[in-house]
């Protein structure tokens, strides 16, 4: 029903429409245009500004008047100008209705600033861009409070990493001291023993033989830990000579084995499964000393009867050693530090060794172009050394 | 002097087997242990007067030892010598509530006369050849 007295109160009502409208939209532009912190304006399609907000001036430095009509490109790096990028974020925006971006951008006289820049696309019914309405935010402060945040990071990273190796440090004089006294007390005290026996006539054959055989023993382990460190400090100073000729990893494995088997309790404790060749380039004393290390290890590591599997597997590209024992397993370190020097386990200072076994190994299998690694069996029990050696030598 | 009672506790097979041959010719009698444990079952059966104590050793070290050992009430009034190669040996025989240390390597002396000594009762007596206190 249409009556005027309806009707009035209609028309009003869409007068008034319009002028709230109006007046909405002249209340949106002053709230757009009061914004300080972000930079709000339009683009039209071809990239030239059509509006100006003072968070805009603020941030870029340009007055309405002198950038209204100009290319937005300006407001980029030359870099990034030359590349092309300020039209292609236009495009990427149409192509997806929005756009962010963060970058350096350049303000008026110059200076750059670190901007977070959202490209909304105004499109008609037919999809087609109209204007672009682009919110940029300065950042650079934000930024340099992060990146003071990640050096502060960094440094504290850095300190701790020195502690850690200033701790290791100390743990490995404390063992090395221990690893080396220990045999020098047993020659020493060895020695006078028989000197003094023998000064008293009561040094018999069997008591000389007993004696000496101590004193081998001790300068025997003496020359062995002398050996690890000179080596460490070989490997430290990264002078390491290779003597690359053909080496037959089995035959290697089986040397070794036969040493390590005349000190294992039982003949079957060390167990090789193996093609009957493997031949790969290489220096053959040192891949006898990886594979020496890494036994010694899974020997020494195993709290009962030891029990380990060597297997080796060829590959076409080179050869696969993996040394697998039943002992204590890798729980209580990092797989990381393990092979570090100095970086043996807080809980192993009854181990005998100075604990640069693992680090040799690496060390050297690095040298050869190839790579360990370390894991723990399945069932949790024991651990895994995998050692990939190449069939040629890159660094010959 | 006549002999006495020694128990050995040493990981080390050359070291511990010299020093029981030593203090055996010098007429005591002497027992070995390699680690805490071995000599905590030692003392179950057979008191000791002296203890010769190495620090680190697998299994059970000195201190878990010492204090198995007060908690037992074994061998109470053996005194100990402390024999360690590492640098705060003076702190840890401190720590362990031992007579006397000796830092590796020692001589066949130094540890003949600290046995010596402790064992005629010359507590506190301090010779320079024996660097306890």
């Amino acid at each position: 029903m249409t009556s005027p007295d309806s009707r009035v109160p209609n028309s009003t009502a869409s007068a008034s429409d319009a002028s709230l409208l109006l007046r909405g939209e002249v209340a949106f532009r002053l709230l757009v245009d009061a914004v300080q912190d972000y930079a709000i304006f339009l683009l039209g399609p071809d990239g030239r500004v059509l509006t100006w907000n003072r968070g805009a001036q603020r941030i870029k430095g340009y007055t309405a008047d002198e950038i209204i009509g100009q290319h937005f490109s300006r407001f980029y790096t030359p870099e990034e100008r030359e590349a092309g990028r300020p039209m292609r974020l236009l495009g990427w925006a149409a192509e997806q209705g929005r756009f962010e971006d963060e970058g350096w951008r350049v303000r008026k006289d110059g200076t750059r600033f670190w901007a977070d820049v959202i490209v909304t696309a105004l499109v008609d019914e037919s999809g087609v861009p109209y204007a672009y309405a682009k919110v940029t935010r300065d950042l650079t402060e934000r930024r340099a409070a992060e990146e003071q945040q990640r050096r502060l990071l960094a440094e504290q990273e850095a300190r701790k990493a020195a502690e850690e190796a200033l701790h290791a440090r100390d743990r490995f004089l404390s063992i090395a001291s221990h690893e080396l006294k220990t045999p020098v007390a047993t020659v020493q005290l060895g020695v006078e023993t028989i000197l003094r026996a023998r000064g008293r006539g009561r040094l018999d054959d069997a008591r000389l033989v007993a004696g000496l055989h101590r004193v081998r023993a001790a300068t025997e382990r003496l020359g062995v830990l002398l050996n690890e460190l000179l080596d460490i400090s070989r490997l430290t100073a990264d002078q390491l000579p290779l003597t690359v000729g053909d080496v037959d990893l089995v035959a290697l494995t089986r040397d070794v084995v036969d040493r390590f088997a005349d000190a294992a309790p039982r003949p079957d404790a060390i167990r090789l499964v193996a093609p009957e060749h493997a031949v790969i380039s290489g220096d053959a004393s040192r891949i006898d000393q990886v594979i020496t290390n890494l036994l010694d290890n899974a020997m020494k590591y195993t709290d009962g009867a030891p029990e380990v599997e060597i297997r080796i597997e060829p590959h076409p590209d080179g050869v696969e050693l993996v040394v697998a024992d039943r002992g204590r397993g890798l729980a209580s370190m990092p797989k990381a530090r393990m092979f570090e020097a100095f970086g043996r386990g807080d809980d192993t200072t009854s181990v005998p060794g100075l604990g640069l076994g693992l680090h040799i190994a690496r060390t050297i299998v690095e040298r050869h172009g190839g790579r360990i690694a370390a894991g723990s069996q399945p069932e949790g029990r024991g651990s895994i050394f995998t050692v990939w050696l190449p069939r040629e030598q890159p660094y010959p | 002097m006549a002999g006495r009672r020694v128990l050995v506790v040493e990981d080390d097979d050359g070291l511990r087997e010299t020093l029981v041959e030593v203090l055996r010719d010098e007429g005591h009698e002497v027992r070995a242990a390699q680690d805490g444990a071995i000599a905590l079952g030692t003392l179950e059966e057979w008191d000791a007067d002296l203890i010769l104590l190495d620090v680190m050793m697998p299994r059970m070290d000195a201190f878990a030892f010492r204090s198995a050992q007060r908690a037992r009430g074994a061998a109470m009034d053996a005194k100990v010598i402390v024999l360690s190669a590492a640098p705060e040996i003076e702190t840890a025989a401190d720590q362990l509530g031992a007579d006397r240390w000796l830092p590796k390597p020692f001589r066949l002396t130094d540890v003949l006369d600290s046995v010596d000594e402790l064992l005629d009762g010359g507590v506190g007596v301090d010779s320079p050849s024996a660097r306890g206190r």
